[in-house]
């Protein structure tokens, strides 16, 4: 103890509610204090009377019932005055229905409203300033990958990759692509020594774009609904940015140390629109970001300059905007830029390399098979962006977004752990990204009839039984499950934030509660809502176990097989490129169409 | 626009429960209290009709990404 000890009279004046005290009391006592904790239902005269005869020096008097409580607490106050008790007791109450205000405004020494903690009140008894512990001050950014060691449990398996990654480098040996000569050609730029060089590598850079970006390049203008932000948006956002990191104080949203580490995915069209959106969802806790680009920056060949803002989804990818929205994140906040389904994926995980992401995305089976890149184009990109990831030590989270498209999980699984291998081979740390959701292929065979557990549990167990990788449940967790109902939204997901916890998984990325409403951009109270959903179940259920039931482990079982099954025909192929063309790893009857976007534009060196 | 609305990051969400005979209707009713409230950029994000009438949610858009928020320009009034 290092305050002189102090006589406490606990008095809870109220009919019956007192847990608050008891709760202090605790405190007081292992604090050293000597306390005296009297029933509910004392009248003021009875409390004073106590005071007197333990002569105490601290009152602490508890209030939950709002009904007449500025009376009652007024006309206790003016005893304690009568008695001689207001010269060398200290008195503060607390309680559901106190508000500091009031307290002062009757003459108590203190008011303790909800929220109050034990430490603050003993610190009051102690005379001391209380100082809230700041949680989130200590948060620091954490490596999604620092826990595995990618050993295959799995040898079968292993052998299978391990055949199929060499095949995919020996095939991209020798091929370029646009994608790859101008994230060549980026590189070049920053390295430019003056306007001349530069101009002259814009123009090289040009010649490998579509139309679109090619008149940008020529003429300076942008696509319909896409303008430059001007000088005076970006001082006010620099005003806005100072003022809010001054002010930031961020909650902390996990509970316990298996929790997982959470992202969020921002991408409204606007690069201040998304700061905001960022620097709310960090205040709120989110321990990570993910940059989402417009759908027609996937397809098109070649990337913008400088700052740009446009009225649809997705922001667009420029050197200065990724670089505006890496300046505003807070030191401990995860940052991962996507790269996995588009023309232009070498050059944005050079992007985000250069400009110090955290994270990046590749995939060559979804992006060729769900997001509409023609698969030779990707495989061959997809070396070429895993070798920067390498180069710039970004882990990199491997999606299994084709299982929207209807294809079975251990087909989408194959694809993903093939791509994983790449990366192991490349130098680089993939992550496996499952998704964690109610997903086209269970709802046609049935598996989520019963519950949503099973089946994100059996994915879990399967990868967890092939080999020691991170995993991040995506992405969204609880897609398709969620409504346009922020409670129903916000709890599907905070359940299946619990749920992936539960799984002991590395990270998890959340969507707002505006994930079902599809009549414009979510909003920033969106964000807040699953934020707050997914801090509660964290605290809700601690270190406690999801028990899903036996048949979690047969489906992961069948899961393996599937995969086992799936890398045997890809190896039987010969061809990894070929056999998504094929259908192997997800057929057009499963909803997997091989992309057209690059078709015909693999060059030999 | 109000100087207080200036101040709301994206949209004002209303939540509510209207008396009212169905979805449809549910649907009108909210839309026409935003209008009347002043909001011109309205949408419908939540309404579930049920017995007595409907769980409504609805929408105005104060700033969409790319226009100019007044929020970001720091004025004090």
């Amino acid at each position: 103890m290092t305050s002189q000890k102090k006589k406490v009279l606990l008095a809870p004046l109220d009919p019956v509610h007192d847990i608050g005290l008891k709760m202090i009391k605790r405190g007081l006592d292992l604090a050293g204090h000597d306390t005296i904790l009297l029933p509910p239902d004392y009248t003021p005269e009875e409390i004073v009377k106590a005071a007197i005869d333990n002569n105490v020096d601290v009152i602490l008097i508890s209030r939950t019932l709002g009904y007449r409580v500025a009376e009652i607490l007024g006309s206790f106050i003016d005893l304690a005055e009568a008695a001689g008790l207001r010269e060398r007791v200290k008195i503060g109450i607390g309680g559901m229905a106190i508000k500091p205000e009031l307290a002062a405004e009757l003459g108590f020494d203190a008011g303790f409203g909800p929220g109050t903690t034990v430490e603050e009140a003993v610190a009051f008894v102690e005379g001391r300033r209380y100082v809230k512990e700041d949680k989130g001050a200590r948060k620091t950014k954490k490596d999604l990958t620092e826990k595995h060691d990618y050993a295959f449990k799995n040898k079968k398996i292993e052998k299978l990759l391990n055949a199929i990654a060499d095949e995919i480098i020996e095939y991209a040996k020798g091929k370029t692509t646009p994608g790859i000569e101008r994230a060549k050609i980026r590189e070049k730029m920053f390295e430019a020594s003056d306007e001349a060089e530069l101009r002259q590598l814009r123009k090289e850079y040009a010649a490998f774009c579509d139309d679109l970006v090619k008149v940008y390049y020529e003429k300076g203008a942008l696509k319909e609904k896409t303008r430059q932000l001007t000088s005076e948006e970006l001082n006010a956002l620099k005003s806005y940015l100072e003022k809010t990191k001054s002010k930031m104080k961020p909650s902390l949203l996990q509970h316990t140390e298996t929790n997982p580490v959470v992202f969020i995915q921002y991408g409204t069209g606007c690069p201040f629109m998304d700061i905001a959106h960022i620097k709310t969802c960090e205040a709120w806790g989110a321990d990570g970001v993910v940059h989402f680009d417009p759908s027609w920056g996937a397809r098109t060949e070649g990337f913008y300059e400088g700052f740009i803002t446009h009225e649809e989804d997705g922001s667009v990818i420029t050197y200065e905007n990724l670089k505006l929205i890496k300046d505003a994140l807070m030191p401990s906040t995860l940052w991962q830029v996507r790269a996995h389904r588009g023309l232009n994926t070498p050059e944005t995980v050079f992007l985000a390399g250069k400009v110090g992401a955290d994270l990046t995305k590749i995939n060559i089976a979804y992006g060729s098979l769900g997001g509409g890149t023609d698969p030779e184009r990707l495989a061959v990109d997809a070396v070429a962006a895993i070798k920067y990831a390498a180069r710039f030590k970004l882990p990199f989270d491997v999606v299994t977004n084709e299982e929207l498209c209807g294809v079975p999980a251990h087909k989408a699984f194959a694809g993903m752990l093939i791509v994983a291998m790449l990366g192991l081979k490349l130098g680089a740390r993939p992550i496996l990204q499952p998704l964690f959701c109610y997903s086209p292929e269970v709802m046609i065979s049935g598996q989520m009839e019963d519950n949503y557990v099973d089946f994100n549990a059996a994915k879990i167990l399967a990868l967890k039984s092939i080999v020691n990788a991170p995993i991040w449940c995506g992405a969204p967790i609880g897609f398709l499950t969620q409504t346009e109902d922020r409670v129903q939204s916000s709890l599907s997901t905070a359940l299946h934030a619990a749920l992936a916890s539960s799984l002991e998984v590395d990270g998890i990325s959340i969507a707002s509660a505006d994930e079902a409403y599809s009549g414009g951009p979510i909003s920033a109270a969106a964000r807040v809502d699953t934020l707050r959903a997914t801090q509660s179940a964290f605290r809700f259920f601690g270190h406690t176990k999801i028990l899903p039931t036996e048949k979690a482990e047969v489906w992961a079982r069948k899961i393996v097989e599937g995969i086992e099954q799936t890398l045997e025909s890809v190896v039987q192929n010969g061809s990894f490129v070929d056999s998504l063309y094929k259908g192997l790893l997800g057929s057009r009857e499963e909803g997997a169409y091989p992309g057209r976007a690059g078709r015909g534009t693999v060059k030999n060196i | 626009m109000s100087k207080v609305l200036e101040k709301v990051m994206d949209a004002v969400d209303l939540e509510t429960f209207l008396v009212c005979d169905s979805e449809e209707e549910a649907k009108k009713l909210a839309v026409q209290m935003m209008k009347e409230l002043g909001f011109n950029d309205v949408s419908t994000v939540f309404v579930q009709h049920l017995g007595p009438g409907a769980r409504v949610r609805v929408r105005g858009y104060i700033y969409k990404p790319g226009a100019r928020y007044n929020w970001l320009f720091n004025k004090k009034d």
